[in-house]
Order: C-alpha cells, then sequence, then structure tokens
C-alpha cells in the first residue's frame, strides 16, 4: 500500500497533491490494477488533514476512472495511466532535451530555465481554465 | 453521579470516619469509669430531694482529682469540654470544608468546564452533590452528638435531678446543651453545608468562601441562644418567694438586685430565662434595700475582694422579709421537644432556601 | 443539511463592551470549522455561547436545533473541550475514563480504552502530572467517547509544542474520520488550522469578517496584481479586502464571484493563511470604537 505525504510550501491544495501521488504511483508501478488505496481514515490520521479533503481526492480519482469504492470495503485502484501516454513519452522527452540545449547555448541558468518553464505552465494552465 | 460524588468526596469521608472513631474510641474507654461512679453514687436508689444533694456531690466528684492535662480540670471535666466542643465546631467545620470547596474549587480549577458539559445537567449534578454530601455532614455531626450523649448520660441525669457542680451545671436547656444535643444538630449541620456551598458559589473561590462561611456561622451560633430560641416560643412568667424558688441575691452589681432563682416551684427541669425582683405589687425592685447592708457586708466578708458571687442566707432572708420576690420568666420542661423540632425545622428550612438559591443562581449561566 | 449552530443576531455584553456582537451564522453540519480570529476577538465567548456557559446579550443561538445545554439529552450530543484542558488533577486517567462512563450514557468504552491504550497512558497517573500534550489527548478522548454529533474545541493547540500539537490533530482527524462528527475549534493561528478545515469563520474585534467553506473561500478570493490603479475606478463585482501601493503597481485582495477578465490584473491564487489575514487587516484599519485597552474578556 503507498503512503501519502503532504508538501504544505508547495501551494497546491491537498486534495491535488493526493491526486499527483496516485497518479504517479500508477506511472511508477507501485500500484496495480486492483490493488486498495489506502484508507480515508487512515490518511486523514497520518497526515492530520481533513477526511473530506481525502475523500474528495478519491472521488476525483473515480470520475477520472482511475479507482472505484466499494462501501464498508475500503477504494481500489480500477484503472491504469494507459501505455499510449507512456509511448508518447520517447519524443517528448527527446523533444525536451532539445530545448534545453538550445536555452542553454542562448546563456539561461539553471533557474531562468526553471523561471521560464513555471510561468509559461502557470499560463497555460490558466488560459485553460478561463 | 452517586460514584463521582462518593470519589471526589473520599478523602473527606475517610477522615471524618477516622475523627469518628477516635472520638468514640477516647470516650469508650473513659466510660466504664465514669458509669461505676454513677452507680457507686447513690442516685439510682435515691428519692425527692436527697436527690439533688447526692447529685452534686457526684458531679463533684467528677470534677475533683484534677491534674489531667490542665492542672485544674479533671479528665472528666476535660472529656465533657471537648466533647461539647466537637459537636458545636462540627457543623462549621463540614460546612467550611466539604460545602464551601464543593462548587468554588470546580469554578477556580476550570473543572466546570468538564464536569457541567457530560451528559448530566447542572441541576442533577448539584442535587446530587448536595444530597448525598449534606446528609452527611448531619449524620455525622449527629453521631458526634449521640456518641457524646452515651457517655455523659450519668452527668445529665445528675443534672436533672438538680445537681450541679463547676462545669456540670447546665441542663437540657443550657446554650451549648440544646445545641449539641437531640436533632439540633442536624440543623446546624444542614445549615452550616448549604451556607459553605452558597458562600462558594458566590465567592468562587474557596479560600475566601470558607472564610465567610465560618464567620457567619459563628455569628449565627452566637446569636441564636441570645435573641432567636428564646423568642421562638411564649415565655411564661411566675413570681415565687426566694426560697421556694432558690433563688440567691447575687452581688454582682451590688447595690443593684440580682436574683438569680435556681427552680421554678412546680416546673421541674424548666428553662428560666430570666429573673427579676419584684416588690408586692409586682413591680421591679432595682436596689437592695439599704437595711439589709449589714446582711450584705456579712456576705462580702465571706467573699472579700470579689464582687461577685451568690450573697449568705441571711442575705436572701433579708431581702426575703422586705415583701421581696423574685418573679421569673421559663419555658417548662414539656417545651423542650417543641423547641427543638423548631430551632431544627428552622435552620433545614434556611439550608432548603439557601440551596434552591444555588440552583437557581447555577442555572443562571453567566459562566 | 441541517446546521449544527445557527445564531441570529447574536452578541455578547460585558458592561459597557461587547464581546461579541452582531454574529450571524449558520455552521452546516459534516464540516470540521476552523473559528480563527486574534486573541480578544470573541472565539471563546461565541463558544461559551455555543456550549451554554453563557447567555446571550442579544440575539439567539441554536445548537443542533435546539438551545445549548437544554436538557441531558442535548448535553450528550455535544462534545466540549474547553481551553486549557481542564481535567482533574488529583484524580487518575482511568477514574477520568470511570467520570465519563458513568456521566453519559451514549459512552463507548471500548474506544476510550483503545485511545488511552494508543496514547501509552498509565491509568493510574494522575491527571495532575500529565504533560500538556497527554492532558489535551484525555480530555479529547472524553470528549469524543461519548459519541457526540457535535465537538466544539476552544483553542485545543495553543500551548501545546510542535509534536503534541501534530499529534493531537492526527487523532482528531481519525476521530472524525471514524465517528462523522462536526467539528468547531478555535485557534489564534490560521496554520493549526490550514490543513484540518474545512470550513472557516473569521472574528475579529468581536464581528465574524467572512464565513464559509474553504474551497468557496480560496475560488472566490483572488489577488490582483497591476499597474498602479485607484480602487474607486475597479469595475463593479469585485469586492477590495486589502489593498496595498507602491508608485508604480497596485497589488489587490479582492471577493468576487465571477472571473476577473481585465487583462490588466494579473490574477493568482491566495493561501488560506493570506486570506485571512487580509480580513484580519481589514478589521483593524477603521479607528476602532471600543476602547482597545480592555482587559481580556472574563472567562
Amino acid at each position: 500500500m503507498i503512503e501519502f505525504h503532504l508538501d504544505g510550501r508547495s501551494g497546491v491544495a491537498p486534495y491535488l497533491q493526493l491526486i499527483h501521488q496516485v497518479r504517479q504511483a500508477l506511472r511508477l508501478g507501485l500500484l496495480h490494477k486492483g490493488d486498495q488505496l489506502p484508507k480515508v481514515k487512515d490518511v486523514a490520521a497520518g497526515l492530520a488533514i481533513n477526511p473530506n479533503t481525502v475523500l474528495k481526492a478519491y472521488r476525483e480519482l473515480e470520475y477520472e476512472g482511475l479507482a472505484a469504492a466499494r462501501p464498508g470495503v475500503g477504494t481500489f485502484v480500477t484503472g491504469t495511466l494507459d501505455g499510449g501516454s507512456l509511448a508518447a513519452h520517447g519524443p517528448l522527452r527527446r523533444e525536451l532535451q532539445r530545448w534545453l540545449t538550445r536555452a542553454r547555448r542562448a546563456g539561461l541558468d539553471d533557474e531562468s530555465i526553471e523561471a521560464l518553464f513555471a510561468s509559461t505552465f502557470r499560463s497555460a494552465r490558466e488560459e485553460d481554465i478561463a | 453521579m452517586i460514584w463521582l460524588t462518593w470519589r471526589q468526596f473520599r478523602a473527606q469521608a475517610i477522615t471524618a470516619a477516622a475523627a469518628l472513631a477516635a472520638f468514640a474510641i477516647v470516650l469508650a474507654i473513659n466510660e466504664p469509669s465514669l458509669s461505676s461512679m454513677y452507680d457507686s453514687s447513690g442516685l439510682l436508689t435515691c428519692h425527692g430531694d436527697a436527690c439533688a444533694g447526692l447529685a452534686s456531690t457526684f458531679l463533684q466528684n467528677l470534677s475533683s482529682g484534677g491534674g489531667f492535662l490542665i492542672p485544674a480540670a479533671s479528665v472528666y471535666m476535660i472529656l465533657y469540654f471537648l466533647g461539647v466542643l466537637v459537636i458545636l465546631i462540627a457543623p462549621a467545620v463540614t460546612g467550611v470544608f466539604w460545602g464551601a470547596p464543593l462548587i468554588a474549587r470546580e469554578l477556580e480549577a476550570g473543572t466546570f468546564r468538564l464536569a457541567w458539559n457530560q451528559s448530566v445537567t447542572r441541576t442533577r449534578w448539584l442535587a446530587v452533590k448536595l444530597a448525598l454530601i449534606g446528609v452527611a455532614a448531619m449524620a455525622v455531626t449527629e453521631a458526634f452528638s449521640l456518641i457524646q450523649a452515651w457517655w455523659a448520660a450519668p452527668i445529665g441525669k445528675a443534672i436533672g435531678l438538680g445537681g450541679g457542680a463547676s462545669i456540670f451545671s447546665e441542663g437540657r436547656f443550657g446554650w451549648f446543651v440544646f445545641p449539641t444535643h437531640g436533632i439540633t444538630p442536624l440543623g446546624y449541620a444542614a445549615f452550616g453545608f448549604a451556607l459553605g456551598v452558597t458562600a462558594g458559589l458566590l465567592a468562587r473561590r474557596p479560600i475566601p468562601a470558607m472564610a465567610i462561611t465560618l464567620a457567619i456561622f459563628a455569628a449565627v451560633q452566637f446569636i441564636t441562644p441570645l435573641w432567636i430560641r428564646p423568642h421562638l416560643f411564649p415565655t411564661s412568667r411566675t413570681v415565687a418567694t426566694i426560697a421556694a424558688a432558690g433563688a440567691n441575691v447575687s452581688l454582682r452589681a451590688n447595690p443593684k438586685l440580682t436574683l438569680t432563682a435556681g427552680v421554678v416551684p412546680g416546673q421541674p427541669g424548666a428553662w428560666i430565662m430570666s429573673s427579676e425582683g419584684v416588690n408586692a405589687a409586682g413591680q421591679p425592685v432595682s436596689a437592695i434595700p439599704a437595711s439589709c447592708e449589714q446582711a450584705v457586708s456579712q456576705a462580702l466578708g465571706s467573699h472579700r475582694g470579689t464582687t461577685m458571687g451568690p450573697g449568705s442566707a441571711a442575705l436572701n432572708k433579708c431581702v426575703a422579709s422586705h415583701g421581696i420576690r423574685v418573679a421569673e420568666s421559663y419555658q417548662p420542661a414539656s417545651h423542650y421537644w417543641p423547641l427543638q423540632w423548631s430551632e431544627t425545622g428552622m435552620f433545614l428550612a434556611l439550608a432548603l432556601v439557601l440551596a434552591g438559591y444555588c440552583f437557581w443562581r447555577l442555572n443562571r449561566r453567566r459562566s | 443539511m441541517t446546521a449544527v449552530i445557527e445564531t441570529e443576531g447574536l452578541g455578547k455584553r460585558y458592561r459597557a463592551r461587547w464581546a461579541l456582537a452582531g454574529c450571524t451564522l449558520s455552521i452546516p453540519a459534516g464540516h470540521v470549522v476552523g473559528l480563527v480570529g486574534p486573541n480578544g476577538a470573541g472565539k471563546t465567548t461565541l463558544i461559551n455561547l455555543a456550549t451554554g456557559m453563557l447567555a446571550p446579550s442579544a440575539g439567539t443561538i441554536e445548537v443542533l436545533g435546539g438551545r445549548p445545554i437544554a436538557g441531558p439529552a442535548q448535553l450528550a450530543r455535544v462534545g466540549y473541550l474547553a481551553q486549557d484542558a481542564p481535567l482533574y488533577a488529583g484524580l487518575p486517567v482511568a477514574d477520568h475514563l470511570r467520570l465519563g462512563a458513568h456521566l453519559n450514557p451514549g459512552w463507548d468504552a471500548d474506544m476510550a480504552r483503545r485511545r488511552v491504550e494508543r496514547l501509552c497512558l498509565d491509568h493510574r497517573q494522575k491527571a495532575g502530572t500529565l504533560s500538556g500534550g497527554q492532558r489535551a489527548q484525555l480530555a479529547l478522548t472524553l470528549a469524543v467517547a461519548k459519541r457526540p454529533e457535535l465537538l466544539i474545541l476552544d483553542e485545543p493547540v495553543a500551548s501545546l509544542d510542535p509534536l503534541a500539537r501534530r499529534e493531537f490533530l492526527q487523532d482528531l482527524m481519525e476521530a472524525v474520520a471514524e465517528q462523522e462528527v462536526s467539528v468547531v475549534l478555535s485557534s489564534h493561528l490560521i496554520s493549526d488550522l490550514e490543513r484540518a478545515c474545512d470550513y472557516v469563520i473569521v472574528l475579529v474585534d468581536s464581528r465574524v469578517r467572512v464565513a464559509g467553506p474553504v474551497d468557496d473561500l480560496l475560488a472566490t478570493h483572488h489577488l490582483l496584481s497591476g499597474p498602479r490603479r485607484d480602487p474607486a475606478s475597479l469595475p463593479g463585482g469585485l469586492e477590495v479586502i486589502s489593498a496595498s501601493h507602491t508608485d508604480v503597481q497596485t497589488t489587490l485582495l479582492v471577493r468576487t464571484s465571477g472571473p476577473v477578465l481585465d487583462p490588466v490584473w494579473t490574477v493568482s491564487e491566495v493561501g488560506l493563511e493570506d486570506l485571512v489575514l487580509a480580513y484580519m487587516k481589514q478589521a483593524a484599519r477603521p479607528a476602532p470604537r471600543n476602547n482597545r485597552r480592555h482587559l481580556e474578556v472574563q472567562k
């Protein structure tokens, strides 16, 4: 069974962090179809967070088709992050490596690269929402 | 709630039980010698007027043989004095140590926020505590009283037969005997306890509450025999000759005439509340007749250096020969139990009023 | 959803000063409610009114649909943990549990026993000798094991060290998960409450400044930064909570129900702590009418 952790200073809402960690675990092969996710009570007690937050994360995972709740038993993984996205990783990774080389040649140091990436990432997300 | 009351009261209950046990043991050790003295005093078989003299002799014997703790006191005197003292202060002690901290300690420590938010109402919380601990206070005080009465039975009988010596002189109606025997201890204990609880509720801190309780209770114990008990029932008045009343002219405020009556003729065991000299017309006489001067100086002669004390038989006869008689106001012996019930009832009612106030105030929610 | 606490114009006055005024709230069930505000803001007063320790000077309050401490049944439905976890110093842990068992018909003895075992509390140890964290935990056990529908906690972690604080909150969250109990807890530090609460009430200077589910509050409050601008010239529908200006830049914290579409503003999200602080600053700005030199409210 996986164990959750929270980064209180990341500015990301706790329930999103939980969802993210489940997806990450699925990607890394720590979670498989049929595995049980930690009980709401245990997550709430372990992280000292509101159980509703955990429920919200689990509900969102259910909505995305990644998990399903069995009343009285627990929440279980029902889906996988399909290999299709894994297949796309290869070319995306190579593109990213080329972009990084160009950024370095343009004179950007590590921090500037991260700042550029972060602000572009954020504004792209906001454009999606608005 | 009963369990909680007991658990919080446990230490005090054990202390009270230990005190009662010690009290009983001390008196029980002494009791055989007291009753054997009584048996050998002849009072069991005496008749009529002879009894008074035998009784006084018996009580005199009890007071002699000093050197117990205090040079002038016999063991019987000490035990008698202490016994009465314990019964007198027991209601104050329970009021101060059981009553005052009852609510006050919860308020001071903040534990009322724990106690009054369980699933019992404040009314129920207070009711159980008042009932159980209040009854305990009454029982303990009455137990002291009964134990002492058992030990002092011979003394009481001797005084009742007309005897008297040193501190063994007050009968049933005596100012320290009346509140410590019969059922009055119950009333006092209930009142003292309720007083303590109320003081604690109002003062909100145990120490000030204890001081207030002690002060008020002491005042009440002082006021009651002076101004309350004499007026609970209408007094009777009678006029009798000095001889018949066994009265003595007292030299206390010479030349003022002070007559101290010993008995009320025809009313054995009566409570004499006051006595004064009256002339043939029934008017009060304030001074010793001048012609009794000689008798006065004779009487003073045997009490040289004191202005107190009884006069002599000669002085009594001289005063009586002027037609001066003694007017007594008294309560007959038959009023003893009605007085006991009245005084007890009065204090029980006071206790209930105080308790009722506590219930009302407790539920007013001013934190 | 029914409301666990419902107030209408609730107020409490001590002589000349209103410790709480014009408080109108409807706290829904099923939440962990954080009552935040500086010391002296009225949090304890509100809690005392809700637990029946005080009677209102104005307005009404209903707890679980009834008057506070209306009777034993009402008392049984509300668990209360007062500030500084009052316990009987001379009574051992085991006797405190017996107290709970004797005085509460709904007492869950198994749960109480399990909790005490898990906390490794010595049954015979007197409560006065326990550490601050242990006292808080024991007091929480007493409040929770009677299976209330509503749990009210007055600054439960204020005097605890960080580890004890975390353990207490962990325990509380576990109880919430297990029992479906609504919780109202007060604190003067929002950081204590951020993880645990999904509903927040901000109380400053005797008045409720903002109240609502955390998600709603975060979704409707935004930080706008842009070129220096007079707040009066903003479009309607934007309520400015706090504003700060430099010579070239204006930063506003606004409350709005719709999206901010004006492209001149950079919109970013606000954290709960910044949101609460903004409301506290807003309350502090007008010169207070009541004398701030008051002593702390009678507790």
